[in-house]
């Protein structure tokens, strides 16, 4: 009896460890990301509680106890969208859920966006490097293995400059060069323009730099800061240089238009002339884009293409084009556009040909960038801007709240200020390839591209076929076909440069034409300068007209 | 060692011999259910609720498909019932499926401010189909529009492809950051 009620427990027990052990194993996953994390932070050494979320992105930290660490001020706006970061005299304005801050007067995209989490607004390590780090000279070294953040300063770098002053048909251009980029601030003040170190020291060149130069009068180096003393109405563009790092300043004497007295914030002014026109062949290298049916690359045809356009622009007009890629090449999104930005380009091109799931759609559309309106930052920015172009806009100069509020979204206007020429421009395009072609109307557009963003200029891309159409694959094929295709896109470039030289000087403050200018129309497009486009909510492509 | 405590151990060895082929057998019937859709077992109910699929048509466009699908009241469960259903491929006529045979939702997460994060695996490519731009915003905004039209606590979209946030999906799209439905592509 004893025996059986043994073999009997040891029976039920066989039976129900599976059952326990297969329970075990169904309980629900973990959820894959964001999860919270037993992470840590240390600031020289010493721990501090800063809540951290590790996100598929990468980790995000909370701001408000890091900036009350490190000696920053934080403050929110009214309605809580934005907040301010003071880090010594530099302010950094933060959007939530928006990948772009300023950091002073310079917009920086960040590759994932401050978000609302645990314990306030939260900021991926770019952000961190890219204020602390290069306004106090922090470093941010991040272990994903036992998830600590450790923060240090870095010593103070010395680094010698070289000066150089070339005076060149009225255009004084100041070159400073480094060893490595430094830290460092740009002030610009009437009559002068300071480059102020932030964490790094300069040893100032032996003897000091004598300069004789009609625009500049002086420049003076000393530890912390850089100082070009300029002559009365002269008026500077910087930009930078890479490999060696060079700050550039061109100088030149400011136009005789008379500035009416304007809000803080002005709008950069419009092209006075079309010299530089940038054009980017699509893909290239590894990055193939599209493949027709026969096994056509796309990344072959756009650069054949743009070769094509560009010897016939230089051929045209006298403008210099510049291929973002001559070979067939792997290019970087953002270094196609900072090849435009660095030649100082007067219009963007990138040339690309289509394909879509199935084999029917077929025709040529264009696109010009899309902001994403969902943040209503930028969709007020967007309305605050075309209330100014009717002319009724907020005036800036008497109502700070509205001075305040284009302060913030400076971002946003780094991108759009050019959206209303490139959506003429694009217009432009389209009516050519639509009448000089008879391709199917695909219209024009706006999207999100990669391609599109960060262009200092008006900028578009133009889908020229589709080559997953076989007919338009067979075309596009066909050098005379090509050779139409580039004619169409010479005739719009022709004819927006001579919209843009006829136009009638615009105002200081870069408005749009004056009311009354008698500009060459567009097809269907009124003679007066199109509104500012309201960027759509989902950023994406708007229907064909 | 007497008669009973070798019993014992004998018995032992059987429980364990038996209980491990359970559960080896159990292992492989529901296992790769569970790896191969990172899918949650969740006891919560379950209802066969209508949703509006957005496949790609001939045209460069989306259209919406109908589609009964059984989902359980959490938010993450209809996004992951959603995408696994375009991911299965359209139903009726003129409408194509997003990606080649073997795209697979390798992950998910619906963030507290709405941000869907779907990973999705291929393991045949470590980069998305290459395509012109027409054919990747189907594919995108199909996901998208899918996930936030029919989910209501989903508000935008992180797209991510083996694991990885991409600056572009196939060259063109910024997918860096959250995309927002767009509407523009639904054909008439």
């Amino acid at each position: 009896m004893k025996d059986r009620r043994f073999w009997a427990s040891l029976a039920l027990f066989s039976l129900l460890l599976p059952v326990l052990v297969a329970a075990q194993g169904e309980r629900p996953q973990a959820p894959p990301a964001p999860a919270p994390s037993r992470s840590s932070v240390t600031l020289e050494g010493r721990e501090i509680p800063v809540p951290v979320t590790i996100t598929p992105g990468g980790p995000l930290f909370g701001l408000s106890p890091l900036a009350a660490e490190m000696g920053a001020g934080l403050t929110s706006d009214e309605a809580g969208e934005s907040l301010t970061l003071k880090i010594d005299q530099t302010e950094v304005v933060i959007g939530i859920g928006s990948s772009i801050i300023t950091i002073g007067d310079q917009i920086v995209s960040l590759s994932q966006p401050p978000v609302q989490g645990e314990g306030g607004i939260q900021v991926p390590i770019e952000f961190l490097r890219k204020t602390f780090g290069d306004l106090q000279g922090y470093s941010f070294d991040w272990r994903p293995d036992v998830s600590r953040l450790a923060i240090a300063r870095r010593g103070a770098r010395e680094m010698q400059v070289a000066l150089d002053v070339v005076h060149l048909q009225g255009v004084t251009t100041v070159v400073l060069q480094f060893p490595e980029a430094p830290r460092y601030h740009v002030k610009e003040e009437p009559g002068a323009v300071e480059v102020q170190m932030l964490a790094d020291r300069l040893t100032p060149p032996a003897p000091p730099p004598a300069v004789a130069d009609p625009l500049v009068q002086s420049v003076t180096i000393n530890p912390q800061q850089i100082r070009l003393q300029l002559v009365p109405g002269a008026e500077v563009e910087s930009y930078v240089l890479e490999n060696p790092f060079r700050l550039v300043f061109d100088v030149h004497r400011a136009a005789a238009v008379e500035t009416a007295p304007g809000p803080a914030f002005t709008r950069p002014a419009l092209p006075a002339g079309i010299r530089t026109i940038v054009i980017d062949p699509g893909h290239g290298g590894r990055e193939t884009g599209a493949i027709g049916p026969s096994g056509v690359a796309e990344k072959e045809l756009t650069l054949q293409l743009a070769r094509e356009l560009a010897s016939r622009l230089e051929q045209r007009m006298s403008v210099r084009a510049v291929l973002t890629r001559s070979e067939d090449v792997v290019l970087p999104h953002d270094t196609r556009t900072a090849i435009a930005n660095q030649n100082k380009a007067d219009l963007f091109v990138s040339i690309h040909l289509n394909s879509s799931l199935g084999s029917g759609a077929h025709g040529a559309e264009t696109y010009f960038l899309s902001t994403e309106a969902s943040d209503s930052r930028a969709a007020r920015s967007a309305d605050a801007e075309n209330l100014d172009l009717a002319g009724d806009g907020p005036d800036a100069a008497s109502d700070p709240a509205a001075a305040q509020d284009l302060q913030l979204i400076l971002w946003d206007l780094a991108q759009t200020h050019h959206l209303s020429e490139s959506q003429r421009f694009a217009n432009m395009i389209q009516g050519e390839l639509n009448e000089t072609l008879q391709l199917r109307d695909r219209g024009v557009k706006q999207a999100p591209f990669r391609v599109l963003m960060g262009a200092a200029m008006p900028a578009v891309l133009v889908e020229l076929g589709f080559l997953s159409n076989p007919d338009e694959e067979k075309k596009l094929q066909d050098p005379a076909y090509r050779s139409d295709l580039v004619d169409a896109l010479a005739r719009a470039i022709g004819r927006y440069k001579a919209l843009v030289e006829n136009r009638e000087p615009a105002a200081g403050t870069g408005a749009a034409t004056p009311p009354g200018a008698q500009l060459p129309s567009p097809p269907s497009q009124p003679a007066r300068p199109a509104p500012r486009p309201t960027p759509r909510p989902g950023g994406g492509a708007g229907a064909p007209p | 060692m007497s008669r009973r405590a070798a019993g014992f151990v004998l018995g032992f060895a059987l429980a364990l011999l038996i209980g491990g082929g359970l559960w080896w057998w159990l292992g492989e019937r529901g296992g790769s259910r569970v790896r191969g859709t990172a899918q949650t077992v969740s006891n919560e109910p379950r209802e066969k609720r209508e949703f509006d699929l957005y496949f790609p048509t001939d045209g460069g466009r989306l259209r919406a498909e109908r589609r009964e699908l059984e989902v359980a009241e959490a938010p993450k469960d209809r996004i992951r019932k959603v995408v696994e259903a375009l991911l299965g491929g359209p139903k009726g006529d003129g409408l194509y499926a997003l990606f080649p045979e073997g795209v697979t939702l390798g992950g998910l997460q619906l963030g507290a401010d709405g941000t869907a994060y779907v990973d999705l695996r291929w393991a045949e490519k470590e980069e998305p189909p290459a395509s012109g731009s027409s054919e990747e915003m189907q594919r995108v905004y199909s996901l998208v529009n899918s996930i936030v039209f029919n989910v209501p606590q989903a508000r935008r979209v992180v797209l991510l492809w083996n694991g990885a946030q991409t600056l572009t999906f196939a060259g063109h799209l910024d997918t860096s950051r959250p995309l927002l439905p767009e509407r523009s592509l639904l054909a008439p």
